[in-house]
């Protein structure tokens, strides 16, 4: 019985010096508790600190010495909502019950410059086709396709893309309009690329955060898009994107894929970037924290968390007294350009 | 009729005894002494009780709650040295549901467990029975926080080789006769799945698999499992009542994962023999 004794006393001791070994750091739920898990997550998460030149540290003083031990909790979460907009990112948010915060100068600093009403009304006489989240026609203006397309949420079907492609498929050349779209789904945008190519294309690289290090950081791994399978309706003709400050994370992504391909020319203004995958976690008060962790690099390796330029020439702006005539300079612009 | 009738009751009583309920007691010579009669011991277990899950992939929090399980249990002699071995095969279901210590958020945890072992055993002269051998185990699940946009789940996969034993002793309850266990269990080496750090599934499916695969040992991950059962017995079936605690504990890639579950057993005991006409058997079907 000794034996087992000495084995009981050995399996007892290596599981309290193992399980000690994988420790979860634990905060207090109160405000200096919940303030330092935050500041916690975003600095061993958070994967644009340095990139964006952010000094975690320097914020970490300055917003925790407005934390107080009496404060209440509408007062912690609006040090807390600020220290996130530092970061300067569409992505990081914190979710409260009554508020969920949101740095929303990377497009409230820049114009509004698409109406949708605009191309419906006086491009479309309200005569165009809408299915699921696309709408499409061909504009009266030349022999040019139009799809409108304003969130990459709206799941659109193969069968969607063959429809509207085998629509168009006259036209001389094809306006995708992804203005104001806020993103959503990253297959969505593979679905679509797949259309305008014929061979498999490097469509960009990821990179994500291995561990708590500001500067652990994987390889890059190599995405692709391969070309829609044989059958489906094709599009190789000349491609103008639309783009506006409002295009944001997986429409950037889309734009940040497209703007290599060479029938594909980007007109409009800077997109907003957001090339962040964003993560979630939460603090102890129940708060949830939303940030990017894992970057997402166009296919020569360049971050387009800030935004993505027009093609050399194309930058344009919508016009507001041409906007009350009823025009849409930047839809102008790109179907002079294909009309050309 | 009647002769036979009292050949078979005794060759049950004392083929069931064999196993693990009572190994000290040799099974009567069957009729071809090289090929004593094997029975099975099958359990149905259900089980309830608490859980802890904390998963730092998912968030940094523990969150606390119940689970329910599920189990089957399948316990033979060996083919070879019948008397001397014995083989054990487990599979059960957990599902846990737990909430974070704010009670806004909750985490479900699923999981498939499944292991093969042997066991060699031993009877001491003061009626404990011992036995203690190899397992391999296999276990795959997943934990899901609804509230988390791209890392809403957590896959759990693990292979395996444990060391799993037993202490059992029949004793009477008044009248009825009882067998206790203790069966703990713990895997020793293997491999397990963890993403890194901040890996999204989503680069997963994109194809990139790299350092997914984890050697397990017990510094990275510690896993011990602890069943206490009384079978109360009814003839060839018996009421099973126990304990269950399984304890786990995981770090790799800088993610520590950490479940803790107990678990009140209810279920049946069954024991029973095959049959198979080619071979020579007491059995007088």
């Amino acid at each position: 019985m000794k034996i087992t004794h000495y084995i009981y006393s050995a399996l007892l001791a290596a599981a309290t010096l193992l399980s000690s070994c994988h420790d979860i750091p634990e905060y207090a739920d109160d405000p200096r508790g919940n303030f330092e898990a935050l500041w916690t997550i975003i600095d061993e998460h958070y994967c644009f600190l340095r990139e964006k030149g952010v000094d975690w540290d320097a914020i970490h003083a300055t917003y925790g010495e407005k934390v107080k031990p009496a404060m209440t909790r509408e007062e912690l979460f609006i040090v807390c909502a600020d220290m996130l907009a530092e970061l300067r990112d569409g992505h990081t948010n914190l979710s409260s019950p009554w508020e969920t915060s949101y740095y929303r100068q990377w497009w409230s600093d820049y114009p509004q410059n698409y109406d949708g009403r605009l191309i419906e009304e006086h491009y479309f006489n309200f005569n165009y086709r809408q299915v699921t989240g696309v709408k499409y026609g061909i504009l009266p203006q030349g022999n040019i396709g139009y799809m409108g397309y304003g969130s990459f949420t709206s799941i659109v079907g193969e069968g969607n893309l063959d429809a509207i492609l085998a629509y168009l498929a006259t036209c001389d050349g094809l306006i995708i309009d992804v203005r104001d779209n806020g993103g959503g789904n990253m297959d969505m945008v593979k679905r679509f690329v797949a259309r305008f190519i014929t061979e498999r294309i490097t469509a960009g690289y990821m990179i994500h955060k291995t561990g708590p290090g500001r500067d652990e950081f994987s390889e890059p791994f190599e995405y692709h898009v391969d070309p829609a399978p044989v059958g489906r309706m094709m599009w190789t003709k000349p491609i103008v994107v639309l783009t506006n400050r409002s295009t944001f994370s997986a429409a950037n992504n889309f734009v940040s894929i497209m703007q290599y391909l060479p029938q594909v020319t980007i007109v409009g203004a800077r997109t907003g970037g957001g090339s962040g995958m964003p993560f979630s976690s939460e603090i102890p008060c129940g708060w949830g924290v939303r940030f990017s962790a894992c970057s997402v690099l166009d296919a020569k390796g360049n971050t387009t968390e800030f935004g993505i330029d027009p093609s050399e020439g194309c930058a344009v702006d919508l016009d507001p007294v041409a906007a009350l005539e009823g025009r849409d300079t930047m839809l102008d612009f790109a179907i002079n350009l294909l009309t050309q | 009729m009647k002769q036979i009738t009292n050949i078979l009751k005794r060759t049950i009583l004392a083929a069931t005894l064999l196993t693990l309920g009572a190994a000290t007691t040799r099974a009567e010579d069957t009729p071809d002494d090289s090929e004593p009669i094997r029975p099975v011991l099958s359990a149905w277990t259900v089980g309830i009780g608490s859980s802890h899950l904390a998963d730092t992939y998912l968030t940094p929090l523990k969150y606390s709650g119940w689970g329910a399980s599920v189990g089957y249990e399948r316990m033979q002699a060996s083919p070879w040295s019948p008397r001397d071995w014995v083989m054990q095969l487990k599979v059960s279901a957990d599902m846990d549901r737990t909430q974070n210590p704010a009670h806004n958020a909750t985490m479900w945890a699923a999981q498939l467990h499944a292991s093969w072992g042997v066991m060699r055993r031993w009877s001491l002269p003061c009626g404990l029975r011992l036995g203690i051998g190899p397992a391999l185990r296999l276990e795959g699940g997943c934990l899901y926080n609804a509230r988390n946009s791209n890392n809403p789940a957590s896959a759990k996969g693990a292979v395996t080789f444990d060391a799993i034993a037993y202490a059992a002793m029949d004793v009477k309850l008044w009248r009825l006769p009882v067998t206790l266990r203790y069966q703990p269990s713990m895997p020793v080496i293997g491999a397990f799945f963890s993403p890194e750090y901040d890996e999204l599934y989503y680069e997963l499916y994109l194809g990139n698999h790299s350092g997914v695969v984890h050697p397990a040992w017990w510094g990275n991950r510690f896993k011990l499992d602890n069943l206490v059962t009384a079978d109360l017995h009814f003839g060839s079936t018996a009421l099973r009542l126990g304990y269950e605690c399984n304890w786990m504990s995981s770090r790799a890639s800088n993610l520590t994962t950490r479940m803790i579950t107990h678990r009140f057993i209810l279920g049946v005991t069954v024991d029973w023999i095959s049959h198979k006409p080619s071979k020579k058997s007491v059995n007088p079907f």
